[in-house]
């Protein structure tokens, strides 16, 4: 069970993630639950590639070693960040303009385009 | 003719052969309207629009069928299954995202089982 | 022609360069010379990519490696290094992307004159150019993941292009949550294959697919994302609101952009899962999906009163039609017998679709555009009148709406033909759905053409003039293909789509043009 932990906690991350998107009315805690449900991806990609008893996956710094962790989940990652990094900017970029535009915050009011 | 034809597996089509034949068709008809009467002249009163006995209105805008008065009939009858329909676009994001949730849960059960 | 082979490199390393450097043109003259030659360049290599592949087979270029089909240096059992890999299925695709583009592109030289920041809409769109073509061109699962997410985020910034619209803004805010969460799932989907393979390459997974558990949940999710992009019911909300708020020419790009993405789900789908997945779940899911769009998509059109979101709602319809049609050709894969009896012809229907959407569809936007360029607005019940006006847009435009009712004689006809007959063998009610949406969807092109151009002439309207030259150029390159491919309609089927579909169905080459390179 305690060996499970990271893969329950990348589970409990992206349910909470899914919860804010679904049933927040807030626009900011929509986008702030995006960005949890990209920290769990983040995560689960991390988590996919330890090996137990590994160590770091550099070869000049590791000293002694029988096996390494992958390093290939560890590139993935960090693409994954960056990539969340633009979006969410994008995200509270047009937030702000939305704010300046319709005068309130709530998902339930922003529905000029319907039908 | 055998240029341009295209063989489906159950049939064939080929387009010249459908515009010779609408160029033929297009020439009965303009020689049926060749042999209609031949007193009209363009700017008289045979040009007037006819609006049921009633003075036609100077402005286009008066005279035009708008486009959100179309297809009455079709709307009226499937009114019901159209107010389902509209109602269900809500517009508001949580909305959306719920249709994904659900097409994604049922989508796995499909798959899944 | 030995410098023929980096063209998978270059096609989509030339509209970067474009993007970068668009940002330091600043003077107007000089960006839209750059803007053309860019475009005009791109399409001429995805011209000469779809020539190579056609004669050579399918292409593999290594990123970065030794070698530009270095694919497994050394005796390797897995594929090192970000592989491109263009089949004739991807070919094709990258082709019909790059003429759709330059059209948009020409068209949207004249819109620049009207803000003043133009040089970061030329290099928003090359962003969005070079992510659409990286998702056609790539044979790895994260960099489909990457180009992705580049399309997604220059076409939010692309649709909030005019950002004193709030309802832009609005739309482009609803695509953006929707996509960010949609690519995240594909994200989890990609790493569940690598936590199981080992590989991202997708020739590699695919010739070492066992489907278990893990791998049907990691269909669920890349089927789920992949839908949601292309717009299929019941995922579609919102398109509408982004095709519908987004500048003309934009709109036209992004229906070509959607088509990237359908791209992807029938690349996952033939050639990644292929035969491994036993029975015909999967593509009972893919036409059904096609069966709903198509029916919901034009009743709700029928219904709308803005010419652009009604144009987006028949979008979503036509995305159906392929994905009915390829979806008949997954369903006849496990039986030869069942893919020449009417797999093959489905499958050559839908892909011909794909083509004929992305021509006539991205012209009806462009004359959708030329509307609002002349008179300010796109609400039908506003407009009247104006075919005296306007005569080059309004014959655009008739000729993309008889194109788009499937009238003969034109394209949409023959690719409807093919889907019509070959879904009546499987069971008539496909063919019945299929035959009432192309009624309904040439009513509602009826009753635009109506209001909008036929009809009285307003009093306010009455001195819209004719759209510039550049622009009437732009819808030209659109109205030309649809004539084209109207005329020779068995030269475009023998020699654009068969190629497309045989190697669309042919997992052995796809993975064979990978793993058995090399030294």
């Amino acid at each position: 069970m305690i060996n499970n932990m990271p893969m329950i906690a990348v589970g409990a991350l992206f349910v909470i993630g899914l919860y804010g998107v679904l049933f927040k009315r807030n626009i900011i805690k929509i986008a702030i639950a995006v960005s949890v449900v990209e920290s769990s991806t983040n995560l689960f990609l991390i988590v996919l590639g330890y090996r137990t008893g590994g160590s770091i996956p550099v070869y000049t710094l590791a000293g002694d070693f029988k096996k390494m962790v992958l390093p290939t989940p560890q590139a993935l990652t960090l693409t994954a960040i960056v990539i969340g990094l633009a979006t969410t900017a994008l995200l509270l970029a047009l937030i702000m303009l939305l704010y300046k535009h319709y005068e309130t915050l709530d998902v339930y009011e922003i529905r000029r385009l319907r039908g | 003719m055998t240029i341009g034809t295209l063989y489906t597996g159950f049939g064939y089509w080929n387009v010249y052969a459908w515009i010779m034949f609408f160029a033929i068709g297009a020439l009965v008809v303009l020689f049926i309207r060749f042999t209609g009467r031949s007193d009209y002249e363009k700017g008289t009163y045979q040009d007037e629009v006819f609006y049921g006995g009633n003075p036609v209105p100077q402005d286009g805008e008066d005279l035009a069928v708008p486009a959100s008065s179309s297809y009455w009939g079709f709307t009226k009858a499937l009114a019901s299954f159209y107010e389902v329909l509209v109602n269900l676009h809500t517009g508001i994001l949580s909305d959306y995202m719920g249709f994904l949730i659900v097409t994604a849960a049922i989508i796995s059960l499909l798959i899944l089982l | 022609m030995s410098w023929q082979v980096h063209l998978p490199a270059l096609v989509l390393s030339v509209p970067l360069l474009g993007a970068f450097v668009a940002l330091l043109m600043v003077k107007p003259i000089l960006r839209n010379l750059w803007f053309t030659f860019i475009l005009v360049a791109t399409t001429v290599l995805a011209f000469l990519l779809w020539r190579r592949v056609g004669i050579s087979g399918t292409m593999v270029y290594v990123m970065g490696g030794e070698k530009w089909n270095l694919t497994l240096p050394s005796g390797m059992a897995l594929p090192i290094r970000i592989i491109m890999e263009v089949d004739a299925f991807g070919a094709f695709m990258i082709l019909t992307g790059s003429l759709a583009t330059l059209a948009s592109g020409l068209f949207s030289i004249r819109f620049l004159d009207r803000v003043h920041d133009g040089n970061k809409f030329v290099a928003l769109f090359f962003l969005l150019f070079t992510g659409m073509l990286g998702l056609e061109a790539t044979g790895d699962l994260f960099n489909f993941f990457v180009f992705l997410e580049i399309a997604s985020v220059a076409s939010f910034g692309l649709i909030a292009f005019w950002r004193d619209s709030p309802e832009a803004v609005e739309a482009s805010f609803k695509y953006a949550v929707l996509s960010i969460f949609v690519a995240l799932l594909f994200l989890i989907g990609v790493g569940i294959l690598y936590g199981i393979y080992g590989t991202l390459n997708m020739a590699a997974v695919a010739k070492n697919m066992q489907v278990g558990f893990l791998e049907k949940v990691a269909l669920v999710l890349f089927i789920t994302s992949m839908a949601m992009k292309c717009g299929a019911v019941p995922l579609h909300m919102w398109e509408p609101d982004a095709y519908g708020q987004a500048p003309a020419g934009v709109s036209c790009f992004l229906v070509v952009v959607g088509q990237a993405s359908l791209y992807g789900m029938f690349r996952i789908a033939f050639s990644v899962y292929g035969q491994a997945f036993q029975g015909s779940v999967l593509a009972w899911i893919i036409i059904v999906f096609g069966l709903l769009s198509m029916f919901i998509g034009v009743i709700m059109a029928v219904i709308q009163k803005e010419a652009k979101r009604l144009m987006a709602y028949h979008c979503i319809s036509q995305t159906g039609y392929m994905l009915m049609g390829i979806g008949l050709g997954l369903l006849a894969l496990s039986s030869p017998q069942a893919m020449s009896e009417y797999g093959f012809t489905a499958m050559k229907g839908g892909i011909f679709h794909i083509i004929n959407n992305a021509m006539y569809k991205g012209l009806l936007f462009l004359t959708a555009g030329s509307l609002f360029y002349a008179t300010g607005t796109t609400e039908l019940d506003k407009l009247g009148g104006i075919s005296r006006n306007m005569p080059y847009t309004t014959m655009m435009f008739a000729v993309a709406a008889a194109a788009i009712a499937g009238l003969p004689p034109f394209n949409g006809f023959v690719s409807k033909l093919l889907i019509y007959e070959s879904s009546f063998v499987v069971h008539p009610f496909l063919a019945v759905v299929a035959m009432v949406t192309s009624i309904l969807t040439l009513a509602s092109f009826v009753k635009v053409f109506q209001s909008g151009f036929l009809g009285p002439s307003r009093e306010e309207l009455a001195s819209t003039r004719e759209v510039p030259l550049t622009m009437i150029v732009g819808m030209s390159v659109l109205c030309l293909m649809i004539l084209g491919l109207s005329l020779m309609p068995n030269w475009a089927l023998s020699n654009l789509i068969e190629p497309a579909a045989r190697d669309l169905v042919n997992q052995a080459s796809y993975i064979q043009a990978v793993m058995g390179s090399g030294l």
